[in-house]
């Protein structure tokens, strides 16, 4: 046979073929791709469009994936369609680019962005406390005064963890100099204190669990003992949004809320949401989810989520000092209370019993 | 006659020599580890259970088409974009001298650096991987296709002007056929390229896909078994592609430009 009748047969074949095994295994790539296309034929409308929101498989996001998985199982369907990423820049970037009408997102890096002129109000937290700082279980670091000069991993400029070091060492006495931060992304955190590249590790669960699960890493502290309430993440909307689809904005912060609720109600509640939340959303062993979820209890809590001025204000202080902010934008100009005052008035825990572990 | 009689005593070679290095360099890396003590660094053994467990859980197929499906795509537009837009570089200078600088300033910018243009333009959907795919393989095979013009034996188009062919005879029956041992050469590198870059364009928020095997791996705690699984699958499969496009040389139409080789 002639190499271009081959060629022809052979390329047609397999692109067929390619395309048909595409369709079939993962059916959500090929719609996904029929949305993209159909949006060109008409302006995209935001108070229809399928309302996505943005999470990392972290504990600081985790009511995301617990309000979708108790509302597909309370009413037999979402409204709301989480998206899962991978990493922070990613995630701000489909929200910038408004694939993503809501995410969550840290604190700081939300305000950062409203100072940079993005449409972006927060309208409740992910989360309080829930972080911790960990060092080799062989070191002879014990206090915070032992970091010195030492290499610390935070996971991104404009994360609270990193500003909860400038607040440490004022505690201790420190200049923030006296310790030497470095950017990563939380995943690869565990194996760099394994292999000692660092001396110390901080960010969100369940990456700081892991390496005590795994017996290589011992609590230096947790960041309620440092900064109580310690807020991470946060929920943001975009402000056309905001405007335009007010019901499912309440409808998430609500779900939100009870989802919160329901899962600071008992141990049993979050051991359920570590079997359901590791297998279907995270993809991660569920050991991980339950050790974090519960020991101790109060290491990362899911109550009292609504914004409040002074947390931010000292947030804001700190992030100027480090150097993120320029202070441009105040509590008023970046979050917007309403949904989280309305769902405190009627929230109560989701009636749900979970999966049993 | 059957090929087996046709091949020369140490044929068997051919295959055993891989196989041996591939063996030694098996038991290397479970020595090493084994000798670290690391509790982090997988040993093979425990990567192919690894891989048992994806292919259990129907994964293994699932990633596996989902990567190839993208780089099919994206290779395949690079390749329908690429080779005629090389050609016209390659014959017309003028086209040449206007395209080539900003071609070149193109060409070193590494994926990766796409990834927010990608998501701005095409969302989270496949779109966005297929378009960074494309980005990589469409330049190696615009400049090959380009040279391979630019380089050809001025005695061929001599002869076909003699002959008095007409501009798309000469064309198809000349500037094609001579030019096609090179391009199909820059076809093999920039399919390499194209499977390299799987890893890198699945970052962005798609849910299968080797890459994303990788990147989702670390996300789920000490599964470096799943990340090093995800490292061994790219490669096999980079190997099977590679051989199936050696294949494309065997053609008397490509052979000919080897011919001197061999």
């Amino acid at each position: 046979m002639s190499l271009r009748k081959t060629l022809l047969i052979f390329f047609a074949g397999w692109f067929l073929a390619i395309s048909l095994l595409q369709t079939r295994l993962n059916p959500e790539s090929v719609r996904g791709l029929g949305e993209y296309f159909r949006s060109f034929r008409k302006t995209p409308d935001v108070s229809t469009a399928q309302f996505k929101i943005g999470f990392l498989p972290v504990t600081c996001h985790l009511t995301c994936p617990v309000t979708d998985f108790i509302n597909t199982q309370v009413t037999g369907h979402s409204a709301f369609e989480p998206v899962r990423f991978n990493s922070w820049p990613e995630l701000k970037e489909a929200y910038l680019a408004g694939h993503t009408p809501a995410t969550f997102i840290l604190a700081p890096m939300a305000i950062a962005l409203r100072e940079q002129g993005v449409p972006i109000k927060i309208v409740y937290l992910g989360h309080r406390d829930g972080s911790a700082v960990m060092v080799h279980k062989d070191s002879q670091i014990f206090r915070m005064e032992d970091l010195r000069g030492k290499r610390v991993a935070v996971p991104n400029r404009y994360s609270n963890q990193r500003l909860l070091f400038f607040r440490a060492c004022k505690n201790a006495g420190m200049k923030i100099t006296d310790i030497q931060l470095v950017e990563m992304p939380p995943p690869d955190m565990p194996a760099a204190l394994y292999s000692k590249s660092v001396d110390a590790i901080c960010s969100g669960e369940p990456f700081m669990g892991q390496t005590e699960l795994d017996g290589y890493g011992r609590v230096l502290w947790l960041t309620k003992d440092v900064w109580p309430n310690f807020i991470s993440c946060v929920l943001a909307v975009r402000e056309d949004v905001i405007a335009t689809r007010r019901a499912d904005v309440q409808a998430l912060v609500d779900g939100i809320a009870k989802s919160g609720q329901w899962l600071d109600q008992s141990v049993a509640n979050r051991m359920s949401a570590a079997q359901f939340v590791s297998k279907n959303y995270y993809m991660q062993d569920p050991r991980l989810l339950t050790f974090v979820l519960s020991k101790p209890p109060d290491r990362v809590k899911y109550t009292r989520l609504s914004p409040l001025k002074p947390d931010f204000e000292e947030i804001e202080a700190l992030g100027r000092e480090s150097g993120i902010l320029q202070g441009t934008a105040h509590f008023e100009d970046y979050v917007d209370p309403s949904f989280a005052e309305a769902a405190t008035e009627k929230v109560e825990a989701w009636n749900f019993e979970g999966p049993k572990p | 006659m059957s090929a087996a009689a046709n091949r020369t005593p140490h044929a068997w070679l051919k295959l055993a020599l891989p196989l041996a290095v591939a063996a030694i360099f098996l038991v290397a890396w479970d020595t090493l580890v084994c000798v670290s003590a690391s509790e982090v660094f997988p040993r093979p053994l425990e990567v192919a259970r690894g891989i048992g467990e994806l292919a259990q859980k129907g994964l293994l197929l699932k990633y596996i088409v989902a990567s190839l499906f993208r780089v099919t795509w994206g290779f395949g537009l690079a390749v329908l974009v690429g080779v005629p837009f090389g050609l016209f570089l390659g014959w017309f200078s003028r086209a040449y001298e206007a395209f080539n600088p900003m071609i070149q300033i193109f060409r070193p910018i590494s994926p990766i650096a796409w990834i927010p243009v990608a998501i701005l333009w095409f969302g989270i959907t496949d779109l966005a991987p297929i378009f960074l795919i494309f980005l990589a393989s469409v330049f190696p095979i615009t400049v090959s296709a380009t040279a391979a013009v630019q380089n050809m034996q001025p005695v061929y188009l001599r002869a076909a002007q003699n002959f008095g062919l007409t501009r798309t005879e000469l064309f198809r029956r000349v500037i094609l056929p001579s030019c096609l041992p090179q391009i199909i050469t820059g076809i093999r590198i920039a399919l390499g390229i194209a499977w390299l870059v799987v890893v890198a364009a699945e970052m962005i928020a798609v849910n299968s896909g080797l890459g994303y095997l990788i990147i989702d791996a670390r996300n789920a705690g000490k599964r470096y078994d799943l990340v090093v699984a995800g490292m061994v699958l790219i490669g096999l499969i980079g190997l099977v592609l590679d051989l199936l496009v050696r294949r494309l040389e065997t053609f008397d139409e490509v052979r000919w430009g080897y011919a001197n080789r061999s």
